[in-house]
């Protein structure tokens, strides 16, 4: 690729010019007059008159008694797409850790490090944020600056308490998602004995409709998050009612139905990848965020609504559930199917309620957690095995069990990646899965019975 | 389209060597599921047992691999007792959950940057095969066989072996279904009270059935591993387990011969499939009416989406597969 090669001489050639300890801004200036001039005489019609362009920088940050000295990581591809998806440019750093990529115009970019080509023994402080978005409005001049920060942790300087603080903050947002998006699955359980392995796909169901919506259609995110919530839940009850409702009608064995949706499962997650493809991508609205910091936590407002928005949800889950007169029918099924249709509750309604509603969560949960990170095709079922963990800590088939196991597994998650490289941060779940299972395998409100 | 030579691939992969392990692999998940009743859906995790047992062999140990065995074997009575103790009194739709967490565990450990010293991280571990090679008796430039059956001496000497350990353990496990202990076990599946009832520790022949069942699996890995002559994390991923499963299923459970008929028929029809979706779309996309329906890069997921819709299917219009019969499945949630 023929910006590939161009961007790789700027560089050599501005080091080769400028002394290695010239300051930022004089580099930057060079690199964007080297490439304006370079770019004159490239084809690309527009990025002629553009001169715009993005500086992607990867530093590895050391800190020594509380010190924090950068060093520069040279030979690190840095790629950067549109908003859409299609190439820019891309680049390796040198020396000085950089690498300027020119853009055509001042848009919505997403900047990818491939930490493939990181030294061996460096790595992202923060392993999930390969990307870096840029939007539109924050090219206030005409370079952009990105930095990619590698080394042990994030806040290795700040006192444990700050960093606890943090972990906590970071793990109730994980949690209120894992428990939002897990109600169903326990519901499901409850009402119907099917362990739903395709419960993930329903996850990222919402993730991608809240694309489709907002990046494809241009719908704004608010006017489009209610339909995604409410088509989340018609694919609930289109699995019930073309798939499960059949199979119980056929008589057919849980385990038969288990194995069922795992082949619903491995089917749904390939139609994503084949419709949406394998990288991930944000959402437009709402992608730049910059982060408040209470005392020594920082969240964005974005983060900040969709927590209280979870909150909120979950409460009036739970005072439905504790409340309604469906409510009570669902915890009724739950209990005891054929007792509860002995005392007239139509069971099978009860059950298309619980798959509506349970789809309608998973895909909030979706939705909120593509916010958070990103969309992906597997979004969702990097997220099941942490929802399992968390049903089974609160009881198999219990909504409030539900809640509760969710929210923790999502903390504890988050709070042992103090401890545990990140890349291995959901092992702590299978622990807490294992002692669950070998002390009180009910877990915290299920009841004994139904176990055995 | 080369119609010939899709028939040939496909022909060829009735007795090519993913055939060849993912057969180990089945009969080992046959004995879990199958017999046992153990819905074991980290298979894949007790595959990567014997293929990190075998790489880590000559690379981090230094000795020889027939000491490969004894550490996967190692790894897998670990891995075994770690997700049965906890889980095989207990219904079975814990036990998936557990292995099919551990399994994604031993994955994302193995190829973590922590521990990249003894399992090689991302780019996993390779050049180990060579003592294997060497006890090749073929030429490796020469080639064997008859079209479509046709090899280089290396891939003729793992094909061999593949299938010798697959007629292997169908005998063995053949005799041991036929032993009293097979007799138990199948019990279990059956009604596990009624074995209780009896004096059997049930608890115990679960976890022996799942290690024997895994120890089978490992070979699988290894067989992999050697054919590929690397170890790569990622092939070991849940998926993996799944389509083994299809294919056990398709074959048909409880049954030795459908254990290994089963996969062969899966890569078979995975072979054809993919084979001719990618003659369709070689040249321009596929379309319907002017409506592009799959491109070359779509062909992938197009197949796997074949795959979870066959599973589907299978398991509801005919769950006892081509050989199996329904009577002896355990398919209510016990």
């Amino acid at each position: 690729m023929c910006l590939t090669s161009t961007n790789r001489i700027i560089g050599d050639q501005v080091i080769k010019t400028a002394t290695a300890r010239t300051n930022w801004i004089a580099l930057c200036k060079a690199f964007a007059i080297v490439a304006a001039s370079v770019f004159a005489f490239s084809s690309a019609a527009q990025a002629e008159e553009s001169g715009l362009s993005i500086v992607a920088s990867v530093q590895n940050q050391t800190i020594d008694d509380g010190v924090a000295t950068k060093n520069p990581v040279s030979g690190v591809s840095i790629a950067i797409t549109t908003s859409t998806g299609s190439m820019v440019g891309e680049g390796v750093t040198d020396s000085s850790g950089t690498v300027t990529i020119s853009v055509p115009s001042k848009d919505s970019y997403v900047v990818t490090i491939d930490v493939s080509t990181l030294p061996d023994d460096v790595t992202l402080i923060d392993e999930s944020k390969t990307q870096a978005t840029i939007e539109k409005d924050s090219f206030t001049t005409n370079s952009k600056r990105v930095t990619f920060f590698a080394g042990s942790s994030t806040a290795t300087g700040a006192p444990l308490v700050d960093r606890l603080a943090q972990r906590l903050v970071d793990g109730v947002r994980l949690g209120l998602i894992i428990a939002i998006s897990s109600v169903g699955l326990s519901l499901i359980f409850g009402t119907t004995g099917l362990t739903n392995f395709a419960h993930g796909e329903m996850v990222t169901f919402g993730g991608l409709i809240a694309f489709w919506f907002n990046v494809l259609l241009g719908v704004p995110l608010l006017i489009a998050a209610p339909l995604v919530i409410a088509l989340g839940g018609v694919l609930g009850l289109a699995m019930n009612a073309i798939i499960f409702a059949k199979l119980r009608k056929r008589g057919i064995g849980l385990i038969s139905q288990l194995v069922v949706s795992v082949g619903l499962s491995i089917m749904l997650r390939n139609m994503y990848l084949y419709q949406f493809g394998g990288r991930t991508r944000p959402l437009d609205d709402f992608s730049l965020q910059v982060a408040k910091r209470f005392g020594p936590v920082s969240i964005t407002m974005r983060d900040l609504t969709t927590a209280i928005i979870s909150l909120i949800v979950l409460v009036l889950v739970a005072l439905y559930l504790q409340r309604s007169r469906t409510g009570k029918a669902i915890r009724a099924v739950s209990d005891n199917p054929d007792l509860a249709s002995s005392t007239g509750i139509d069971t099978q309604k009860i059950i298309r309620i619980v798959w509506f509603a349970g789809g309608a969560l998973a895909a909030m949960g979706g939705l909120f957690r593509g916010l958070d990170e990103q969309v992906g095709f597997e979004m969702g079922s990097r997220l099941i095995f942490l929802m399992f963990a968390g049903i089974t800590l609160g009881g198999l088939g219990s909504a409030y069990g539900a809640l509760i196991g969710g929210f923790f597994v999502g903390v504890l998650v988050e709070l042992a990646s103090l401890v545990v490289p990140a890349e291995l941060k959901n092992a702590p779940a299978l622990l807490i899965l294992i002692i669950v299972l070998v002390v009180r395998p009910q877990g915290i409100l299920g009841r004994k019975q139904r176990i055995g | 389209m080369d119609i010939i030579k899709i028939l040939e691939n496909t022909v060829a992969a009735l007795f090519g060597i993913d055939a060849a392990y993912f057969a180990l692999a089945a009969i080992g998940l046959n004995v879990q599921f199958g017999y046992t009743g153990l819905l074991n859906f980290g298979q894949a995790a007790f595959m990567a047992c014997g293929a990190y047992g075998l790489g880590m062999t000559t690379q981090y140990f230094g000795v020889g691999l027939w000491w490969g065995i004894l550490i996967g074997l190692v790894f897998v009575v670990i891995l075994g007792l770690l997700v049965g103790i906890p889980t095989l009194r207990l219904r079975a739709d814990y036990l998936a959950i557990v292995t099919i967490a551990m399994a994604e565990i031993v994955r994302l450990v193995v190829r973590s940057v922590r521990f990249k010293e003894y399992f090689g991280g991302s780019d996993g571990i390779n050049g180990f095969s060579r003592s294997f090679r060497d006890l090749s008796p073929f030429n490796p430039a020469a080639q064997y066989g008859i079209r479509p059956f046709r090899y280089s001496g290396y891939s003729f000497w793992t094909i061999i072996v593949g299938w010798s350990l697959v007629a292997l353990f169908s005998l063995l496990v053949f005799m041991l279904m036929k032993s009293p202990w097979g007799r138990v076990v199948k019990a279990i599946r059956e009604d596990e009270d009624a074995v209780r009832s009896l004096g059997k520790n049930v608890y115990s022949y679960k976890m022996q059935s799942l290690i024997i069942g895994g120890a089978i699996g490992m070979f699988s890995g290894m067989i992999f591993a050697l054919d590929r002559g690397s170890v790569q994390p990622d092939n070991y991923s849940r998926d993996v387990t799944f389509y083994i499963l299809t294919a056990l299923v398709l074959g048909g459970v409880a049954k030795v011969r459908g254990s290994v008929v089963g996969p062969m028929m899966f890569w078979a029809l995975y072979v054809f499939s993919d084979n001719f979706l990618r003659e369709l779309t070689k040249n321009q996309p596929f379309e319907v009416f002017g409506f592009g329906l799959i491109q070359k890069s779509q062909v992938g997921p197009v197949n796997y989406m074949l795959i979870g819709l066959g599973l589907m299917l299978l398991m509801t219009f005919r769950p006892q597969g081509v050989f199996g019969s329904k009577e002896e499945m355990a398919l209510d949630g016990r």
